[in-house]
């Protein structure tokens, strides 16, 4: 198998960015990408894209991923466009990095966009739930929020697990965001400020919650030999995992993790040859506050019960063993839901790069989570430091 | 002799008190009720037919499966055109080749209910059902909500001497052109021809000048039905033992049957039972007697009567749709009508499927096993209508899809839960919406029943299915 290297990796900013389109957030993303690879890259050597979205707002139901690759003059490349909810750009990475190490390609692009905050609020509502189980629990009246509400109810009964504890979440993700230029709320708030917000499907809140966002990442992924001829070899995907869950929560066989995130973490750190504890650094998928608590134990960074505890002791802290959501994750910088897997990886990249808002030092594997809906999908990739050859 | 075998009755939970409307509006038509059964918003005459229906056969132990007929009466058919009985009979689990017929257009439409059920053969399934609305200024204020079930057979506990009719035309009563119940308040002339109908069809079964010891008597409200009684050869204790419409209103074609269950279940062996319908210009009575002193009609649901919790005027003008919202644009989920269809079995009656290979019980019951995930042929298992709690989040204003929000709005914050039921040896998980429930009191690990409502409505069809009503609520009115 060949290794796959992440060569580039950038954004747009993520926000509510009415007056762009799709088109414009990805060109924003894709030069911002090309700007971090190597001086001697050029757009020409792309092979193939995958472009994941999830197409909220209907605005081009087909074809979309195509219309983005010409409209930024990546002719006539081969392009296909993934839907695997929130996690249309974790599973669009995983295609290009099948992509590379089956040597098919050299270059592939993976990346996603998304815009959400120029429909009105009733087509809006509409789309929050699309990716939620539709017979039976979309029509209990149920949208994601409401989901995640009843994993935290779930997990609240089950452990030592606490409303505070998920105004937690959003204090220390918030504290992250606010030092990114780039995160759609990138303001600091207190405990307070988080325990009293208004409810939007409790025991969440306001604050327990992520926005809905604008925006659009690209990331560059080479073949080593592509690689080494660029001379860029500080980011190699170590382990790149994924799997597929029930779609409703209600037909899974845990209500207080995700079944989907736990096999796709022990794949990845299989095929990395790592452990849990050999993670520096993580990106996971906080669309709610309890999604970051799930993903503590989903991937292993405590024992089940215990992502209270991890967060309440700080060890997810930016100071702490095992910082989490450096960026801000979904709930300060954003979730533009098809550019968050490979928004993810920019901040990775920044990262490995040393060019991060919130600069961890001494990393060696640094890990990527990103589920889609209720955990129908997740991909976990981890990525390791190698150093740059000369 | 036929008659009545068996019955049951729903009346909703939620209780107006007169006092509110008289509150409101400086005064009440109101007059003998002191509170009002109200219809959740999630409650039509169809779902109530289903929770009285779906209580004889729970409660009394009456098999679905050995019913010939289905007569449903009600003023208040969800639908001016289209699936009213038929979708009871899927509700219900009844048998497809039941014989149906729907009864409709005024108050007394049970009693043609009834004598359909009385001259034909075999057990027929009686559901009386209704929830009126009317002007809120003034014909609104009596009117109520509840559904009685009779199971008419041969032998029966309880024999009802047939029917006797009376018909002249007498308009401007009580009518209806559109959603609100309408009357000319001509008071004496519409007081004659109630009277006059009454007594006529009275007399007709009263050959014999036997006392009369209770009557459910037309009553579209709490102090009628005493003056009403003044031309018959009925007292007023007899008149109070089948008077319901001081407690939850006038239930319209349901209000005499459900009276005069309450007084079969009061009376005597030897009493004298009669039940005396107006509506249309047609009155007819019915003269019941206990047959088999050695059996006891047990009417299930009775407490419905005197429980119940109280809202406010306001939060009843929201659950029947007098106060209303703006649609919320944006469309519903695609869940199209084959589909749905295709489901009933699972939200109407919680059918799920065994899996034949590991012996685990998935829901609904499609696709790969849900525990060993094989592609297997599953055997269908219903599942217990009573389970728990397992994941609840409670959707405030702006949580709902489009599609609850008109919902939202009318009965306020709603409860979706993961309800775990079991099912075979094992146990199924769904999602429910919680309905009739105290939210601030509902959590995960509470008892819940599965009830049959309107869950939503798609291009202009409504769509049925389960929901769950926590345990513990039959409060009494505070």
């Amino acid at each position: 198998m060949n290794e796959a290297y992440i060569i580039g990796a950038g954004q747009s900013p993520f926000g509510s960015y009415p007056d762009e389109t799709y088109l414009s957030l990805f060109e924003t993303a894709f030069d911002s990408a090309l700007e971090s690879a190597p001086a001697a890259f050029s757009p020409d050597a792309i092979d193939e894209a995958y472009l994941g979205t999830l197409g909220v707002g209907g605005r081009q139901i087909g074809l979309s991923a195509p219309a983005v690759t010409e409209h930024v003059g990546l002719h006539g490349i081969p392009t296909t466009r993934v839907e695997n909810a929130c996690a249309a750009s974790g599973f669009a990475l995983r295609q290009a990095v099948t992509a590379v190490r089956s040597g098919m390609v050299d270059i592939a692009l993976a990346g996603g966009y998304e815009v959400m905050t120029d429909t009105s609020s009733d087509h809006t509502r509409w789309w929050l739930g699309v990716s939620g189980e539709t017979e039976w629990e979309r029509m209990s009246g149920t949208t994601f929020a409401g989901v995640y509400a009843q994993m935290a109810s779930a997990h609240i009964g089950a452990y030592d697990t606490t409303i505070e504890d998920l105004s937690r979440v959003a204090v220390k993700n918030h504290a992250n965001g606010a030092k990114n230029p780039k995160a759609h709320l990138g303001f600091e708030c207190t405990l307070e400020d988080a325990m009293n917000a208004p409810s939007v499907a409790d025991p969440l809140n306001l604050y327990h919650c992520c926005p809905t966002t604008d925006g659009a990442s690209a990331v560059l992924v080479a073949s080593e030999d592509a690689a080494r001829e660029l001379g860029e070899t500080s980011m190699r995907v170590a382990g790149a995992g994924a799997s597929s869950g029930r779609v409703g929560l209600f037909q899974r066989e845990t209500l207080t993790g995700i079944p989907a995130s736990i096999r796709a973490g022990e794949a990845a750190y299989e095929e990395a040859g790592i452990g849990p504890e050999e993670i520096d650094l993580a990106e996971v998928h906080d669309c709610f506050a309890i999604a970051e608590l799930l993903a503590y134990e989903d991937l292993g960074f405590c024992e089940r019960g215990e992502a209270a505890t991890l967060l309440r002791e700080g060890v997810t802290d930016p100071d702490g063993d095992l910082p989490t959501n450096t960026s801000g994750g979904l709930k300060s910088k954003g979730h533009p839901i098809g550019a968050t897997g490979t928004g993810q990886v920019v901040e990775l990249f920044e990262q490995f790069h040393g060019t991060a808002s919130v600069q961890i030092d001494d990393l060696q594997y640094a890990l990527a989570h990103n589920v889609g809906g209720s955990g129908g999908g997740t991909t976990v990739h981890i990525f390791e430091r190698e150093e740059v050859s000369a | 002799m036929r008659g009545i075998d068996a019955a049951s009755v729903y009346v909703p939970r939620a209780r107006l008190s007169t006092d509110e409307i008289v509150e409101a509006w400086g005064h009440s038509t109101a007059a003998g009720v002191e509170t009002k059964a109200v219809p959740a918003a999630d409650e039509d005459a169809i779902t109530m037919a289903i929770a009285a229906g779906a209580r004889l056969f729970e409660d009394c132990d009456v098999d679905r499966s050995a019913l010939d007929r289905l007569a449903i009466a009600s003023t208040t058919p969800p639908v001016a055109e289209g699936d009213f009985a038929s979708r009871v009979v899927r509700a219900l689990g009844l048998p497809r080749s039941v014989g149906q017929s729907v009864h409709t257009n005024h108050t007394a439409a049970a009693a043609e209910a009834i004598d359909a059920a009385l001259h034909a053969s075999g057990r027929v399934l009686v559901l009386a059902t209704d929830c009126p609305r009317g002007d809120p200024a003034e014909s609104d204020h009596p009117l109520g909500a509840g559904a009685a079930a009779l199971l008419i057979d041969d032998d029966a506990v309880i024999a009802v001497r047939d029917g006797t009719w009376y018909a002249d035309e007498s308009p401007g009563i009580r009518f209806r052109t559109d959603d609100a119940i309408d009357s000319l308040g001509i008071t004496t002339y519409e007081r004659n021809a109630m009277s006059t109908a009454l007594s006529q069809a009275v007399s007709a079964l009263n050959k014999g000048d036997e006392t009369i010891d209770a009557a459910a008597i037309h009553q579209p409200n709490g102090s009628l039905p005493y003056r009403l009684a003044r031309s018959l050869p009925i007292d007023n204790a007899a008149v109070s033992a089948g008077l319901v419409a001081d407690r939850i209103g006038d239930a319209g074609a349901a209000t005499v049957p459900i009276g005069l269950l309450a007084a079969l279940a009061a009376a005597t062996d030897d009493a004298q039972t009669v039940a005396a319908f107006f509506g249309g210009g047609t009155a007819a009575a019915f003269a019941c007697e206990v047959a088999d002193a050695q059996r006891s009609i047990d009417v299930a649901g009775l407490s419905d009567l005197d429980t119940g919790v109280s809202i406010s005027y306001t939060h009843y003008l929201r659950r029947r749709d007098h106060l209303k919202g703006r649609e919320v644009g944006g469309g519903g989920a695609n869940v199209s009508l084959p589909t749905w269809r295709e489901s009933l079995d699972a939200r109407y009656r919680l059918i799920a499927g065994k899996c034949p290979e590991c012996g685990a019980v998935s829901f609904p019951p499609r696709g790969a096993c849900q525990s060993c995930h094989a592609r297997v042929e599953f055997e269908s298992v219903p599942a217990n209508r009573t389970g728990k709690i397992v994941a609840l989040a409670t959707i405030g204003q702006g949580g709902a899809p489009p599609e609850f929000a008109r919902y939202q709005q009318r009965d306020g914050a709603y409860g979706a839960a993961i309800v775990e039921l079991p099912a075979g040896d094992g146990s199924i998980r769904l999602p429910g919406q919680l309905t009739d429930a105290d939210l601030e009191h509902a959590s995960v690990g509470d008892r819940v029943t599965a009830s049959i409502r309107r869950i939503y409505e798609q291009e202009g069809v409504p769509r049925y299915g389960v929901k769950f009503v926590p345990d513990g609520n039959g409060e009494e009115i505070a």
